[in-house]
């Protein structure tokens, strides 16, 4: 198992330093510089700016720097903010977002996993169709759908929540995550029903049957560790959409996280805040990748063996 | 026409065995897809988008770019059927002219992913070894990039570029297309006729475009049916944020977005645009999923 870990993270390294490297010249190459949309600077100043962000050195130079500032953690500053590093806005940004993630997972998990679960125990009921088709509704609503109609209906007519913000009045982070989290419900709640119909066919929990555990204990402790396979290793990719997912929900409920700073960095061109937050969303989502597998294999020692 | 897919007896697979009264793969296929009342809907929800799509600049009431303020925001009614924007601008016409371009990305972006993911994939499992190795890691590490991102960088860096974001799209979606037909293929080189064909001295390319590609189709179509909705989704998630497509030109995304930021005065701006996405994507998956029961039985066992 550890060596299996050190594999993978050795395997994560590369990975990494593609998504920089790829990451650092494109946004180099991207045609004209960020002072050029200033208006008319005078060539001194522009001079001098350049300098100062070492832009008048030669790329591998300034690439080299580059990494040798992350390693220390350094983003290097902000353009379009000036006096933050894009650290600090990093670090203002990631535990609001992180917040509304672990709210949304929550959410996504327990629903998912329930219905999942409840829908595998009778196949081709209604109690399979109603969950079933619930989560065709959430997959087929995106959360730039679902989010505003959330909104309309629960906000405005209503009025039972509030519809913007973070954390400013009661009740403000329930919309955000619920929107968040029941898109990825639909996804986990497939999962779910398709590795518990695959796992309650089996052997085993014939043999359990006979011997007469009963129902709750089979799936609790036979069923739901082979069961969940699928949607263990649809949490690397949904710890991804989520990040993605925040980029749409922070921007609907104003809520000042990672996602609604990466959309305003991109709308102001804001190379350095864009290069920064990229890399650090792909170390993240590498991070996570990287979880997940693990988890993969620790619930299913078949694979472990043939990892070797 | 043909009934003996419907009631496999005895009689009929005697019968099945005489060419001329059999019926194919794909009749058998179309029989059971045909059966699947969720999937034909589906099917006939995207027919109709698609022919209005290609038919709009004939048929739309309206021009997609004509302002008249002094309409600004009305509700649907006789002369506009799904009302006006906050511009006066027609919303009916808008989102026929959105679908046009909603379904060209996602079309072509899917044709991109498709071509390089069938070819890397066919290649990769045909040849095997360390070709296959190489190819299947560089898979693997494709796969742990944080695409959408990248998408959301390349559109900052080279403008928002209709062109760009087809390929960007693909270059993601072909991934899993690659895997899947890799695994499709790894089975069928086992097979005997592949190894009579070997026998017979036919070439590599031969082998691949005669026997293997034709045999993996099914699995292809099934797929490729699953993956336009995502493309649609990304597309309209980028227009969404303001990314993608620019106005005055319009997409479902864009729309939705626009809709959001009036949804209180004016909620139909929102709800017209969402729910054609949504009929699309519904339309799509219930497709998809019919095919996949249709042309892959050893999938179909729920």
């Amino acid at each position: 198992m550890f060596s299996f870990i050190l594999k993978r993270f050795a395997q994560a390294i590369p990975v990494l330093l593609i998504v920089i490297t790829g990451a650092f010249f494109l946004v180099r190459l991207a045609p004209g510089d960020p002072f050029s949309a200033e208006k008319a600077l005078p060539p001194e100043v522009v001079k001098s700016l350049k300098q100062h962000y070492h832009m008048d050195q030669p790329l591998y130079v300034q690439y080299l720097k580059y990494l040798q500032g992350l390693l220390r953690g350094d983003f290097g500053p902000s353009f379009k903010y000036p006096g933050y590093s894009v650290t600090e806005i990093i670090g203002a940004g990631m535990p609001v977002t992180f917040e509304l993630g672990f709210y949304a997972l929550l959410i996504a998990l327990v629903l998912g996993i329930g219905s999942g679960v409840i829908a595998a125990l009778k196949p081709n009921t209604l109690q399979d169709y109603i969950p079933m088709s619930l989560a065709m509704t959430g997959i087929c609503l995106p959360s730039y759908v679902l989010g505003p109609l959330l909104v309309l209906i629960f906000g405005i007519w209503l009025e039972w929540v509030p519809v913007s913000g973070w954390g400013y009045i009661p009740g403000d982070k329930i919309l955000p995550s619920m929107t968040l989290g029941l898109v990825f419900a639909a996804y986990i709640s497939r999962l779910a029903r398709g590795g518990m119909l695959e796992i309650l066919n089996q052997d085993f929990i014939r043999t359990a049957k006979a011997k007469g555990v009963s129902k709750p204990m089979i799936v609790v402790r036979h069923a739901l560790r082979g069961g969940l396979q699928p949607v263990v290793s649809f949490l690397g990719p949904a710890i991804a959409g989520l990040l993605g997912g925040s980029f749409v929900i922070e921007t609907i409920f104003q809520i000042p996280g990672l996602g609604r700073y990466y959309v305003q960095a991109a709308f102001n061109r804001d190379y350095t805040l864009i290069l920064g937050m990229t890399v650090f969303f792909a170390t993240l989502i590498i991070l996570f990748n990287l979880l997940a597998d693990i988890m993969l294999v620790w619930l299913n020692p078949k694979l472990h063996r043939s990892a070797k | 026409m043909q009934r003996t897919g419907e009631n496999p007896t005895i009689e009929n697979a005697v019968s099945q065995a005489a060419p001329e009264s059999g019926t194919s793969l794909w009749q058998d296929a179309w029989l059971r897809l045909a059966s699947n009342k969720l999937a034909m809907t589906g099917l006939c929800i995207l027919v109709i988008i698609g022919l209005i799509a290609v038919l709009t600049p004939w048929i739309a009431p309206y021009s997609y770019s004509d302002q008249n303020l002094e309409l600004g925001a009305i509700p649907p009614s006789a002369s506009h059927w799904l009302g006006t924007d906050t511009f006066g601008r027609d919303l009916l016409t808008r989102i026929m002219y959105g679908s046009r371009i909603s379904l060209m990305v996602g079309l072509l972006a899917t044709a991109v992913a498709l071509t390089i993911g069938v070819f890397w994939g066919t290649v990769s499992g045909y040849l095997g070894g360390r070709a296959d190795a190489v190819m299947m890691r560089s898979v693997d590490i494709l796969y742990a990039l944080p695409f959408t991102i990248f998408i959301i960088l390349l559109m900052v860096v080279f403008g928002r570029n209709l062109f760009l974001l087809f390929l960007a799209i693909g270059a993601i979606e072909w991934l899993t297309m690659a895997r899947i037909v890799r695994g499709e293929v790894l089975s069928i080189r086992q097979q005997e006729y592949i190894e009579a064909a070997i026998a017979m001295g036919l070439s590599k390319p031969r082998i691949i475009f005669r026997h293997v590609l034709p045999n993996i189709l099914g699995v292809v179509i099934v797929y490729t049916t699953l993956t336009i909705p995502n493309v649609i989704l990304l597309e309209s998630f980028l227009s969404f944020l303001g990314l993608g497509v620019q106005p005055p030109q319009s997409s479902w995304g864009l729309l939705i977005s626009s809709g959001v930021e009036t949804m209180e005065e004016y909620p139909w701006l929102l709800f017209f645009p969402a729910a054609i996405l949504s009929a699309t994507l519904f339309a799509l998956n219930f497709l998809g999923d019919g095919l996949r029961d249709a042309l892959d039985p050893r999938a179909y066992r729920d």
